[in-house]
């Protein structure tokens, strides 16, 4: 494996892990341990289901395929088609709903 | 979490966090939808996926077609297609009775036929002051003051100014069916 030559030796595991996780890291890691994060996901899929917003993911999708042809779409294309238009037409209600209950997870993990 | 340093970044970043993991999810849902819907395009099972594109290729054809037809639809007789595929003559065939004068039309020949049956032409200009005359001595003094009021003023004009009569007698002529019923 090749490493940078003017990398410092490797300190002890136990030392790395306590300092050089941020806020977010650990966050992120209570978020999924707790199976919170698993609670939002099947939460803002059902809700995005309900308002359409998938459909129309999809028939984004469908055009873009038409246009390309079959074959020759990878995954990656889709997602940089669907992506902007898709952060952009999140209802906000059902953004502002899955934003509270981010904070109050915050709050509650944070004590 | 203890030190200063990281209390600050916390304050900052509070405020951004719940967006920011919003954003993963939402990311991460993306491309679950991106992933789904290439697996059933690489797959061929979205079967509407190839209808489309036969509809496509059809509606293209047809819209093709019709650009043609109104160039040279007389030269393709009867066989324009529209963009529901279905034909029709390009002279409509269905056939009435004129109310005017009885005859059964064509409807495609209906305004034509009504040209001169109602009196625009020259020709049927003078067919209709013949016919109005003959209206005026058959028809009784007291009935249909307003037909005898038109005719009257109209055949006065006539011998007078032609061209302006041509104007005031179309009119007359166009009025005259309605009260005829």
């Amino acid at each position: 494996m090749r490493t940078s030559v003017n990398r410092p030796p490797t300190p002890d595991a136990v030392d790395t892990q306590a300092k050089d996780l941020s806020l977010q890291d650990i966050i992120s890691i209570k978020l999924i341990e707790s199976g919170e994060k698993d609670r939002l996901m099947e939460l803002l899929r059902e809700r995005l289901v309900e308002c359409g917003w998938k459909d129309e993911m999809k028939s984004l999708c469908r055009q873009y395929i038409k246009k390309k042809g079959r074959n020759n779409v990878t995954v990656d294309d889709l997602v940089h088609a669907i992506t902007p238009k898709g952060r952009a037409s999140i209802p906000d209600s059902i953004k502002a709903e899955l934003l509270q209950r981010i904070r109050s997870f915050l709050a509650s993990a944070s004590l | 979490m203890s030190l200063p340093d990281d209390e600050n970044d916390s304050m900052s970043l509070n405020s951004q966090l719940p967006a920011h993991l919003f954003g993963d999810l939402l990311d991460s849902i993306i491309i679950d939808v991106a992933s789904e819907c290439h697996r059933a395009a690489r797959l061929g099972l979205d079967r509407n996926l190839e209808l489309e594109e036969e509809e496509m290729r059809l509606s293209a054809e047809a819209r093709a077609m019709v650009v043609d037809a109104t160039n040279n639809g007389e030269v393709n007789g009867k066989y324009i297609v529209d963009i529901f595929g279905q034909t029709h003559p390009s002279i409509a065939n269905d056939i009435f009775e004129c109310m005017n004068c009885g005859q059964s039309i064509m409807a495609g020949r209906f305004a034509p036929h009504l040209e001169k049956c109602m009196g625009k032409g020259r020709k049927a200009r003078l067919k209709a002051r013949r016919s109005s005359r003959l209206a005026q001595n058959r028809s009784a003094r007291g009935s249909s003051v307003s037909v005898h009021s038109q005719y009257s003023s109209t055949s006065q004009l006539s011998n007078n100014t032609p061209g302006a009569s041509g104007e005031g007698y179309s009119n007359a002529i166009y009025e005259d069916p309605y009260t005829k019923f």
